[in-house]
């Protein structure tokens, strides 16, 4: 059996979902370890199969989201970064972590602004899935549920720029209902190669089946793990390059285990 | 980096001085001393054969404040009632500390810790303990709402991380107190006083932005309008912990480095302690600005990566957190037994020209301060670093028995705790006559269904939706049960449940404040409080007999012997409640002098006490939700009502003042909720809300908002006195009620179950149609409406304000 690939967690000052992020990993079979960003060096990733890069408030978000931590990977992990995502390494970006990415010009061109109410928005929202080829999709159904909690989730890019990333693939996941005014209710994207993924929705926070706000929410596998734990298993399956013998195209339960 | 370049400090000559000019000192000095507890300190003095330093005058201040000491729960108090007059030996002692002993030994090994540490522990399962403190934050947040909110929070989660050698905090309540909304602004008579609205979207603002930075989801919460709240808002904090047993109990020893860790120190918030034990005037709003902080939830978050990484490494030996008085209340709780030393010079400065006072009392916020191994302190600084804070060592404990402060070689304060002992115990005098209630109400109500949406629609009852929202109640990915849930997500929750890593039982956390009651009988409010949170506790899967629960009282004037009577009143409430539940108090706070001078005259807030409370939950596959989830189910009403309507919203949207508070047979509850808790491990309850502000009425409705169904009550199947009218039926709030959803094959197993208590099949749900209809025994329909409208009317009550 091969060794199990190693998720490297990068925990700024104010990254706040870094643990059950790494437990949702874990689940699924990652070895993980969260890496403070002060020990951050060019060799860093050197073990990592997947640099992820979680939910919170980093440097307190009180510039625009994601602007220094940034600037702090740029420091410290530049050339090493982009050598890491050109040899296929995978970088996943939650939240705050889609923030940082697409500051980092990881992903498609664009912005995470404010959200039209001007407020944070805590609910649960309905995703629609708009690439099927994308890896943290692969067991999931066209529609599902995940939770999304953050001041700064409307996606905007320059005119006419969606409409491409809808055609180019970039476009992953949307919003079925408007959340936060993002352009074309993008809620995810991923770039061209397929091994940058940020989203705004947060599927650590949905691990378990238990997560779900209805107690009557069937697993589709009648288990008791929820949508992330599927999310984070098309990662897996990517990055060690397993097999896919099944996904789920519909809502109807996939039998996995 | 700054530090201070010179001692400054002064000697204050107070040992010739009489009673009169001593008192006057303290006022000059602001340091909220009675001329009692002035003429102690000068006998301190004569007998050290010395004049006092300003540094330490500041320091007796802060210990003896109110805030710090409880001076009033430690009174000694002869009450008056109509019954005759008696000696309460002190609030604390008599009704939170004894009854609550008397619980831990009929249970031992459940109570880990309780009232000497930061916050008290019970035991959750083998390994680990949880814990939860409330704190509240009025007179900031009645200054500078978002600021006063802000560092509300701050405070209390550092309570939590200061709580043994570090709990990690798991989630926050948050329970606010305004003047309604929509108040007119000529109704306010005081200069500067901020609108309620503006009060209310500060608070909140500043809840969010603290506990969502800090990663911990605010999960519980509760706001009550109120006019008596406009000048005096009430914001109350509370933060949950886990920790492991074995990191439960610290103990000083000489020989350990003192060290400062996170934020560094300034002049924001000096005095707060003894601010805080004082009244609120328009002056207030000029003069105290100081003593309110802004918070810097990053810097917290990291001093809370810290110290859990720390702890981990077993690295920490004693352990606590700078709240009122900062360094002073810190080192004093470190230093006073053992004796140590504290070099001023040392700590890390805000900014430069601070005197020897205020970097010892400054409350700057995100400071913790900890006791190390010498050996270890090359360890904890590294941490600091990689995490992004700072630690520096700024003494050291020594065996002497007395804390010596030192600011550039020179020895600016001294203090002998064997010698200074407490302050002078206060005496006090309350009184509680009220008149007797009325029963001459004909409470005939010819539109139900239009008193029903008026009541869903009310400030006290309608959704809390915009304000939850706005709050991160899922980070650390636990939340089990959440503030909203139901079928559509949406539909409120009785309780929160937080899953905790690694076990395989949860957490409930509960609460309850009935400031409405308290107004005509304490005594039941008190009661009531304590009910209502045993049974959110319960009902969504949490053991009754493993619940523990904490007193956090707000009063106006106590020196007005109504007032302090009202206190004393609810105190015998909560302490004969927690008895009977077997429910021991572990923690606890008090806030008084929540009274404004108007150009009116004095206005206080009624006597709140909030009862909040944990519990384990099992398993985590029996949490139960307060949310219709079936068709064809039965809805049942557990507990029998009394027809009484004092305090309700019915009788206060009536301008009735005059009616009986209910009563609660609480051994009669307790036998219920055991029998509920095992039901509900048995698999046969679909769903349980309680019954609380707005009665049956509301709590039918509320079940409904899940939209799975329609819904049919028979109110004249509703177990009340004969005389009751359906009003008294649909929205009397008797406690120890609970309406159940439950699957038609599971009542008579359930009926004979409960076969000692009233449990009355009241009606059921429905496929037919998507109403609540409420009728009476001959079929008369009293109340039809779609439940998607009441919903509306119950979302929308604070949309238009928030």
């Amino acid at each position: 059996m091969a060794r199990q690939p190693h998720a490297i967690l990068l925990k700024f000052p104010g990254t706040n979902c870094d643990a059950e992020t790494a437990r949702a990993l874990e689940a699924v079979g990652f070895t993980s370890e969260i890496l403070p960003t002060s020990q951050l060096g060019p060799d860093s990733l050197e073990n990592a199969d997947l640099l992820m890069l979680s939910g919170g408030f980093s440097y307190g978000d009180y510039v625009m989201a994601g602007r220094l931590a940034q600037l702090r990977v740029e420091e410290r992990l530049s050339a090493s970064l982009h050598g890491f995502v050109a040899e296929g390494g995978f970088v996943l970006g939650v939240c705050n972590g889609f923030q940082i990415l697409t500051k980092l010009g990881l992903l498609p061109a664009g912005s995470l602004i404010e959200n039209t109410s001007g407020r944070f928005i805590c609910r649960w929202t309905r995703l629609q899935v708009k690439n099927r080829d994308a890896a943290p999709l692969t067991y999931l159904p066209d529609t599902f549920e995940l939770p999304i909690a953050h001041a700064e989730g409307r996606f905007v890019a320059a005119e006419g720029m969606a409409e491409e990333y809808f055609k180019d693939g970039l476009v992953t996941l949307t919003y079925i209902d408007d959340v936060n005014g993002s352009d074309h209710q993008i809620a995810g994207l991923q770039n061209l190669e397929g091994n940058v993924f940020g989203l705004m929705p947060h599927p650590e926070r949905f691990l378990y089946r238990q997560h779900h706000y209805d107690p009557d929410w069937k697993a589709p596998a009648n288990d008791h793990w929820g949508w992330g734990y599927h999310f984070f298993r098309g990662i897996y399956d990517h990055v060690t390059g397993a097999k896919v013998f099944e996904s789920c195209t519909t809502t109807e339960p996939s039998s996995s285990g | 980096m700054i530090f201070t370049e010179k001692a400054v400090f002064r000697q204050v000559p107070l040992l010739e001085l009489d009673g009169m000019a001593l008192f006057e000192l303290s006022k000059e000095m602001k340091l909220s001393l009675s001329e009692e507890d002035m003429l102690a300190v000068q006998t301190y003095y004569r007998e050290s054969g010395r004049e006092p330093t300003d540094v330490e005058l500041e320091v007796i201040a802060q210990t003896w404040s109110e805030h710090c000491k409880h001076r009033i729960f430690s009174a000694e108090i002869s009450h008056q009632t109509a019954a005759g007059e008696e000696v309460v030996d002190g609030l604390f002692k008599t009704y939170i500390k004894l009854p609550s002993e008397e619980i831990f030994a009929c249970k031992p090994g459940f109570v880990l810790s309780a009232f000497h540490d930061n916050a008290g522990f019970i035991k959750l399962d083998e390994e680990r303990a949880i814990c939860l403190k409330v704190e509240t934050h009025n007179h900031p947040s009645a200054l500078e709402p978002y600021a006063g909110a802000n560092t509300g929070i701050g405070g209390v989660v550092r309570d939590i991380l200061g709580a043994g050698l570090g709990a990690k905090p798991v989630a926050n309540i948050d329970v606010f107190c305004f003047g309604a909304p929509d108040t007119p602004q000529a109704v306010i008579r005081g200069e500067d006083v901020i609108h309620p609205l503006g009060i209310m979207r500060g608070v909140v603002r500043g809840v969010r932005d603290y506990g969502n930075r800090m990663g911990i989801p605010t999960t519980g919460g509760a706001i009550q309008f109120d006019p008596a709240y406009i000048y005096n808002p009430l914001v109350y904090c509370g933060t949950a912990g886990v920790i492991h047993i074995k990191d439960i109990t610290k103990e000083m020893s000489s020989g350990l480095k003192i060290i400062a860790l996170g934020g560094r120190t300034g002049r924001d918030g000096l005095k707060g302690a003894t601010f805080s034990s004082a009244a609120l005037d328009t002056d207030s709003h000029e003069e105290d600005q100081t003593a309110v902080q802004i918070g810097n939830p990053i810097e917290e978050k990291k001093v809370a990566d810290c110290i859990l990484a720390a702890r981990d490494e077993s690295l920490i030996t004693f352990l606590t957190d700078c709240g009122a008085g900062g360094f002073s209340s810190a080192a004093g709780e470190m230093l006073s037994d053992v004796g140590g030393e504290i070099f001023l010079e040392r700590c890390p400065l805000k900014e430069p020209g601070l005197e020897s006072w205020q970097v010892f009392i400054s409350e700057s916020q995100e400071r913790m301060v900890l006791a190390v191994e010498p050996e270890r302190v090359a360890r904890i600084k590294e941490l600091a670093g990689i995490y992004g804070t700072e630690a520096t060592v700024i003494g050291q404990s020594d065996g002497s028995g007395i804390l010596r402060v030192w600011h550039h070689g020179e020895l600016v304060c001294e203090l002998d705790n064997n010698r200074l002992h407490n302050p002078p115990r206060q005496l006090r005098k309350s009184r509680w006559m009220p008149p007797a209630p009325e029963s001459n109400h004909a409470w005939n109500d010819e539109n139900l269904g239009a008193s029903l949406e008026e009541v869903l629609g009310d400030f006290n009852i309608c959704s809390r939706a915009p304000v939850i929202r706005e709050y991160d109640h899922e980070v650390q990915g636990n939340t089990l049960l959440k503030p909203l849930a139901g079928a559509c997500g949406d539909a409120p929750q009785d309780a929160s449940v937080i899953g905790i890593d690694g076990s395989d039982k949860s957490m409930s956390i509960a609460l309850s404040l009935l400031p409405e009651w308290g107004k005509y009988n304490p005594y039941r409010m008190g009661k009531a409080c304590v009910d209502e949170c045993i049974r959110q506790l319960v009902l969504t899967g949490g053991d009754p007999d493993q619940a523990a629960i904490l007193d956090n009282f707000c009063v106006g004037n106590p020196d007005d012997p109504e007032e302090l009577g009202a206190l004393v009143e609810a105190c015998k409430g909560i302490a004969e409640a927690a008895l009977a539940y077997g429910a021991p108090f572990v923690s606890g706070k008090d806030s008084f002098y929540n009274y404004f001078e108007t150009e009116d005259g004095a206005v206080s807030i009624p006597t709140t006490c909030l009862i909040s409370g944990i519990a384990v939950v099992h398993d985590r596959a029996r949490v139960t939700g307060a949310s219709l989830r079936r068709s064809d189910s039965v809805l049942c009403l557990l507990g029998e009502g009394s027809g009484l309507m004092g305090g309700s919203i019915y009788a206060r949207r009536h301008g009735i003042t005059t009616a009986e508070v209910p009563d609660i047979d609480c051994a009669g509850a307790l036998d219920r909720y055991r029998l509920l808790a095992r039901a509900i491990k048995g698999g046969q309850v679909l769903s349980a809300h309680d019954l609380g502000e707005g009665g049956l009425g509301v709590a039918v409705a509320e079940m409904g908002f899940s939209l799975q169904g329609g819904m049919e009550i028979d109110i004249d199947q509703v177990d009340a006195p004969a005389s009751a009218t359906a009003a008294q039926r649909l929205f009397e709030e008797t406690g120890g009620r609970i309406l159940l959803e439950v699957a038609s094959d599971q009542v008579e197993a359930l009926r004979s179950h409960f076969s000692t208590h009233s449990c009355k099949i009241i009606g059921h749900s429905s496929s037919a149609h998507e109403n609540l209809v409420i009728t009476d025994a001959t079929g008369t329909r009293l109340v039809e409406a779609k439940l998607s409208s009441l919903k509306e009317i119950w979302k929308n009550g604070l949309k238009a304000y928030y």
